[in-house]
């Protein structure tokens, strides 16, 4: 078809107005679906994390704790039968350490054996990292997960082994990796308060290795440290 | 040109991946395991279709001039109804594939085959393109995640076979590259007898 200005104009703004129409219809028709599927994925790892379904046990209560524009949300397991706690899941973004891409979130397990705390289990609840690379971390077994499952949380240190750290790094995605240890400590310290045993008092404030002895204003302005002259790719 | 031809020019003549070289970027990103590769490979394909008859129908109501601005925003509203739809309704694979959906859009094999064959044939022949070049870059896209995951990792579809410190190297892009490179090589040395 031979252009001219009027032809021009008329077919863009058409196609563009179709499309722009389209999307909208479909964004409408599906954002329920997908907010739905997004519950159902939260509500099904809660339970994962505790090596139990929703058969088997329900929520008892979720407490939310808000820092700066972060939540931390702390489901408490209990058993159907006799509502006897399982455990804790909690669900915690990496506060301070970005991964490769974007925050990671995850949905961390935590079961008390003979009065101590242990990490039962992980799941990534949201990750944009490199496929192949750090979003390995979703797959079961990874080293991440190896590292640290089944171990008190009060012994680990939340960064990863060539740092002198606790969790063992993905090949090739440090980045992704020590975002993955930022999200369990805050996983870790929102169990704590929710269980009310956090400590803080100021020194123990101070003594705390990263984000957790930021004021909550500068944790909303923070820029999560990037990968600046990185020698690994992640 | 059969109907075939049209088919098979695009996995061997006309191979997207070492013949014209279009897609390059998610090529080496995307293919650090052969299971990657091959799940790129599909959701490109299926845009493609898609997009080769959609452009095979509307190219006689587009302005020469402006087909190009008109292909791109048919292309991107398309994967993002795709991307919708997937996400609510099959959350499932929206899972496996979902980092690989919003690349296709910058994919140039995608507008690259509506510019150079969509808006110059029939709606039938457009599709066939579409499966033929969409069926060349998911074969060649597996083929470079398998070599660069039995390299990288000591695996093959997930499936370890060698334990221990692989070269790293091949996961990563540069060796990505070298891959590509050394494929392309033997791809054209053999397509050419």
């Amino acid at each position: 078809m031979k252009s001219t200005l009027k032809n021009m104009v008329i077919v863009l703004f058409s196609i563009t107005a179709i499309s722009a129409l389209l999307v909208a219809l479909v964004n409408n028709m599906t954002k329920d679906a997908i907010a739905l599927s997004q519950q159902q994925t939260k509500n099904t790892a809660k339970f994962l994390v505790l090596d139990t379904t929703a058969e088997e046990a329900r929520v008892e209560r979720d407490t939310t704790h808000n820092i700066g524009d972060f939540a931390i949300t702390v489901s408490t397991i209990v058993r159907q039968s006799d509502d006897s706690v399982i455990g804790y899941a909690v669900e915690a973004p990496s506060i301070t350490k970005s991964g490769y891409a974007d925050r990671i979130t995850l949905m961390v397990g935590f079961v008390e054996q003979e009065d101590k705390s242990i990490i039962n289990d992980v799941e990534v609840l949201s990750q944009k990292e490199t496929p192949g690379l750090g979003a390995n971390m979703t797959k079961e077994g990874n080293s991440l997960i190896r590292s640290i499952a089944k171990k008190n949380p009060a012994e680990l240190k939340f960064s990863v082994t060539k740092e002198g750290g606790s969790f063992d790094a993905l090949t090739g995605s440090t980045i992704s990796s020590r975002a993955y240890a930022n999200a369990v400590e805050t996983a870790y310290a929102g169990y704590l308060w929710a269980t009310g045993r956090l400590d803080t008092s100021d020194e123990a404030l101070n003594a705390a290795p990263s984000g957790a002895s930021m004021p909550y204003e500068e944790i909303n302005n923070y820029e999560p440290e990037a990968q600046k002259g990185e020698s690994d790719n992640e | 040109m059969s109907k075939l031809q049209i088919i098979t020019k695009g996995i061997l003549k006309e191979n997207p991946t070492f013949v014209l070289i279009l897609g390059m970027c998610p090529t080496i990103g995307v293919t650090s395991s052969a299971i990657n590769g091959m799940g790129m490979g599909v959701a490109t394909m299926a845009v493609l279709i898609m997009s080769n008859i959609v452009i095979s129908l509307i190219k006689n109501l587009i302005p020469g001039k402006v087909r190009i601005p008109a292909f791109i925003v048919v292309i991107a509203s398309f994967v993002t109804i795709i991307e919708m739809l997937m996400q609510a309704y099959v959350p499932s694979l929206y899972a496996a594939l979902g980092v690989f959906i919003p690349l296709i859009v910058v994919n140039c094999i995608i507008l690259g085959r509506a510019e150079a064959f969509a808006s110059k044939n029939g709606v039938l022949d457009s599709a066939l393109d579409g499966v033929g070049i969409g069926l060349g870059f998911t074969l060649s896209l597996t083929v470079i995640g398998a070599v660069r995951e039995v390299l990288g990792s000591g695996s093959i579809f997930g499936y370890t076979f060698a334990d221990g410190v692989m070269p790293l190297l091949f996961i990563l892009a540069p060796g990505g590259f070298i891959v590509l490179g050394y494929l392309m090589v033997l791809f054209n040395k053999v397509a050419k007898r």
